[in-house]
């Protein structure tokens, strides 16, 4: 499974026409197809090519909505 | 626009651009489901389906209600809804509930209405714990909405059978919480 870095998850952010991809908790998630995560923002808040592990603390839901997402490789360092 | 409740707001430390961004496409989802409700509501027929037809009917009429309330709310705070309709749709902050393949499958029509439900108590959580001690009029708006959304996740939860239920139907009229803002 692919090893991301920062620098190169950033580079997964949905904007024009990029996939979106988000790391939870050492995890690397597609979330390209969500309707949630439309040109990698998600409710107002939070952008796509981002670690969103301590986001999510404080996010109303928990990591068991990003299950349904396929993993696509793991965050370096974790 | 209402500029010193704006100032206010700023100035106790809300982003108020998210918050008016959070505000529309929350306002889009009551909108949606509204719509949804509607075309549920042609579909809700024989034994189950007459079943639900009289509380998804209050849910439908509230979430329009929710829609009326919010948008004072935006223009208030300097925001506005997009002139496109196709535009507002698509920036819902929940997926636009859909009928399930078999219109008539009461159970599957549930589920529909009960992750639509969770995804506005989600929402309207996420304002007010925004808002919370800092913007009190939009915190209001948006406790109001909770407090109606919560009661819908758990009237279909309980139709669905997922635990024991601690509500009946309520009486009077629809949107008890969220009527004073419709005054």
């Amino acid at each position: 499974m692919r090893e991301f870095s920062l620098e190169e998850l950033a580079r997964f952010d949905g904007r024009d026409g990029r996939p979106a991809y988000i790391a939870y908790g050492g995890r690397v998630y597609d979330v390209t197809e969500s309707f949630l995560w439309q040109s990698g923002r998600h409710q107002a808040l939070h952008t796509a090519g981002r670690d969103l592990t301590a986001a999510l603390d404080k996010a109303p839901h928990g990591p068991e909505l990003l299950e349904r997402f396929p993993v696509v490789g793991t965050l370096k360092g974790e | 626009m209402a500029k010193v409740a704006r100032e206010m707001v700023e100035r106790a430390g809300v982003n108020v651009d998210e918050l008016l961004e959070l505000l529309v496409k929350n306002a889009a989802a009551e909108l949606t489901t509204y719509y949804y409700y509607t075309i549920l509501r042609a579909n809700l027929i024989g034994l189950e389906g007459e079943t639900i037809k009289e509380i998804a009917e209050v849910a439908r009429i509230e979430d329009r209600n929710h829609f009326e309330a919010l948008v004072p709310r935006i223009y208030e705070l300097g925001g506005r809804l997009p002139e496109d309709m196709v535009e507002f749709h698509n920036l819902s902050a929940c997926r636009p509930a859909r009928l399930p393949e078999d219109p008539r499958e009461v159970m599957a029509i549930l589920k529909v209405l009960v992750e639509a439900e969770r995804c506005a108590v989600r929402g309207y959580t996420q304002i007010c714990n925004m808002t919370a001690g800092k913007d009190h009029r939009t915190y209001d708006l948006a406790l109001s909405i909770l407090h109606e959304e919560i009661e819908h996740e758990s009237w279909f939860s309980e139709f669905l059978g997922e635990g024991p239920s601690g509500h009946f139907m309520r009486r009077g009229e629809p949107s008890p919480f969220v009527s004073k803002f419709l005054k």
